[in-house]
């Protein structure tokens, strides 16, 4: 049994999925995703609700406005990978995975700290620019076509075949004149802006927003997808969010035991598929 | 270096892809415009968090579910099939479980446990014309989501000034207070704010607020600078485990003014925790298990008899109550108009129509709707916690 709004559920897992995986691609392990996507919504939160100006009290949102959020969504939160990336990405392998799960856990202390944020209690009655879920579709389905259609031209590009370097050997790319500091950076605000839009959506989607969607566990759900797909091309963590989000929803029959079986399948997949579910071919 | 693979041979997949998402779509939704199903009685969902952090409650709402169905299956001409579906702690699963038992023919869904589950979950039950009778949001603004979301659980607003007046009544001496909330918890934060309201109502002088975290277990810092400023009550926005853990660590520093906790502690689980230091605090209660009418009665009989003499606490009582309100008003309008053969679209909006305009003898005492589907609770309590010698066990002892 699958409803519409599971796909969009499935859609925002395949756009989360690919903001973890493109500084993955690039070898860097961050798990700041969260913190990003947590960034997009509470701008469109504060936003929607906050300036009559865009159309909040309007019967139905205008997607003008959506788009103006989005916009300056982006801008924010890859204004801030920027200025964070750059220290941030100094560091290497599990120290920049502590260092991003830090990142998310500030984040979400000074949501909650702070009541223009909504706190503890969130932002509700975020106006809703589609009538039902069939819109959040068209609208997820358009942006995870465009983030994923970038992805797949940005593996054939320099930038993308400069960033595989890195994964494989740093110091073999750097010797080979790759700027390892610069590729990273770029990949991590690319990731920023993908979860930022990804974030602006779900806002609206979900009605309401909170400070508890940054946390620890949606780092870890996120990269799960990207492990389970396949870190080594675009399609990998698309499939990856779509089956992942899709798998406790048609699970359900077996009843309590479901998040169990989910458990396994995460727990198993990289045992017996560590490359994930889409391999690249070598040459 | 790896060569990847060209995007022509994923577009070439694309189509089987999009075949198996279109078949798995395919096997979904009820006609809402098929009569409704009455073979193992009238369907209805209930959509707890069994699983994520909000899980205690969901367990709890899950055991008044069962004493419910239990209650009103035999005798009832038109018995509740009852199916319970487990929405998580977040919004996403609240979204999923209530999509499921929408498309599954369910005729009216008792749920989401958490007030933010229920700001993204609830609209869509309205979108498709399903009542939702909430057994535990709290949050204002929630039968405001539409005609067909009614409550069965009082706002904090309407619960949490009582237990000031009732403290100040016992002891009038009382100027200054010291406030605690956990600031990371909804619950907390909004009960607090209208417990500080009421404190400024009072004429009272709030010394100082401090702030917890739901998760803490040491409160040295924040007990010990409350009781610098030297006050007479302190008034706490807490959950019963960092609750009555921050209760058994100001007593233990030397407190002895009087103590006001709201409503999420309003639970039996707190007295293995604060243990003897439970004796005294002032509670402000949406069920009294103390409560003696016959409903309430027979619900603490039902309890005991299940879960080996304990006490039922609030949610189990509210939970309860969401199932005895579909029960009673599918019963009174089968009897008015059949239910058999009628379309099941039809069927939700009689019933929803049913469920706002009856009374009902609860054991939260007796209840009924606003036409917004707010609830209206005649009696609500003012309890005080009555430690046995053994410190283990208690009572809530209603305050008249």
């Amino acid at each position: 049994m699958i409803d519409i709004s599971l796909f969009v559920l499935m859609l925002l897992g395949a756009l989360l999925a690919l903001a973890v995986y493109l500084p993955l691609r690039a070898g860097q392990l961050s798990l700041a995703t969260p913190g990003f996507y947590t960034i997009g919504g509470t701008v469109a939160a504060l936003l929607s609700t906050q300036l009559p100006g865009l159309g909040g009290s309007d019967a139905v949102y205008p997607l003008t406005s959506l788009l103006l959020e989005m916009i300056v969504a982006i801008a924010v939160a890859g204004l801030l990978a920027f200025l964070i990336g750059k220290p941030v990405l100094k560091l290497r392998g599990i120290y920049l995975a502590i260092a991003t799960i830090a990142l998310v856990e500030i984040l979400r202390v000074v949501l909650l700290s702070s009541p223009w944020f909504g706190a503890a209690v969130g932002i509700f009655a975020i106006p809703q620019p589609f009538e039902g879920p069939e819109g959040y579709l068209i609208a997820y389905g358009l942006l995870l076509a465009i983030v994923a259609w970038a992805c797949a031209r940005l593996e054939r590009q320099p930038l993308g075949m400069a960033m595989a370097a890195i994964r494989d050997d740093e110091l073999a790319a750097r010797c080979m004149g790759v700027s390892t500091d610069q590729v990273k950076l770029i990949a991590f605000v690319l990731s920023a802006i993908v979860a930022a839009a990804a974030g602006v959506l779900a806002a609206h989607y979900f009605n309401s927003w909170n400070a508890r969607q940054a946390n620890f566990d949606a780092s870890i759900t996120t990269l799960a997808f990207v492990v389970l797909g396949g870190s080594r091309t675009w399609l990998g963590p698309v499939i990856g969010g779509l089956v992942l989000t899709a798998l406790p929803e048609l699970l359900r029959p077996i009843g309590d035991l479901r998040l169990i079986v989910f458990g396994l399948v995460i727990l198993l997949g990289p045992i017996f598929i560590p490359q994930g579910l889409i391999k690249s071919k070598q040459s | 270096m790896p060569q990847l693979m060209p995007s022509v041979k994923v577009l070439r997949l694309l189509p089987k892809w999009l075949l198996l998402l279109g078949l798995l779509a395919s096997c979904s939704s009820t006609n809402s415009n098929a009569p409704v199903n009455l073979k193992a009685g009238l369907p209805v969902g209930a959509i707890l968090s069994l699983t994520g952090n909000a899980n205690v409650y969901g367990q709890d709402q899950r055991i008044g579910l069962e004493l419910a169905q239990a209650a009103f299956k035999p005798g009832s001409s038109i018995p509740l099939n009852l199916s319970i579906e487990d929405g998580g702690s977040d919004e996403a699963g609240a979204i999923n479980a209530f999509n499921l038992l929408i498309n599954r023919g369910s005729a009216a869904l008792i749920g989401p446990t958490l007030s933010q589950q229920a700001f993204a979950a609830s609209p869509i039950a309205q979108r498709r014309g399903v009542p939702v009778v909430a057994p535990s949001n709290t949050a204002t603004g929630i039968p405001e989501l539409g005609n067909f979301i009614s409550r069965v659980s009082a706002q904090s607003l309407v619960i949490a000034p009582l237990s000031i007046a009732k403290a100040l009544q016992l002891n009038p001496a009382i100027k200054r207070v010291a406030v605690f909330y956990a600031n990371d918890d909804a619950y907390s934060t909004s009960e607090t704010a209208i417990f500080q309201k009421a404190i400024k109502a009072k004429a009272l002088n709030t010394v100082t607020v401090q702030r917890t975290q739901l998760n803490d277990q040491d409160f040295l810092n924040q007990i010990t600078s409350a009781l610098r400023a030297k006050p007479d009550m302190v008034v706490l926005s807490l959950q019963a485990v960092d609750g009555g853990n921050l209760i058994r660590q100001l007593r233990e520093l030397g407190f002895k003014g009087t103590i006001v906790v709201g409503n999420g502690m309003n639970t039996p689980n707190i007295y293995p925790i604060c243990q003897k230091n439970c004796d005294g605090i002032l509670i402000a209660q949406a069920y009294s298990p103390e409560l003696q009418t016959d409903a309430n009665r027979s619900f603490v009989a039902r309890f005991k008899a299940q879960q080996a003499g304990a006490v039922p606490p609030q949610l189990t009582a509210q939970a309860y109550a969401a199932y005895q309100v579909i029960a009673e008003a599918t019963e009174r309008q089968n009897k008015r108009q059949p239910l058999e053969a009628k379309p099941l679209r039809e069927v939700r909006i009689l019933l929803n129509e049913e469920i706002l305009r009856g009374t009902y003898n609860t054991p939260l005492g007796k209840i009924s709707f606003s036409p917004e589907g707010e609830v209206i609770q005649e009696s609500f309590f003012v309890a005080q916690v009555r430690m046995n010698p053994d410190g283990r066990s208690g009572k809530f002892t209603l305050l008249p």
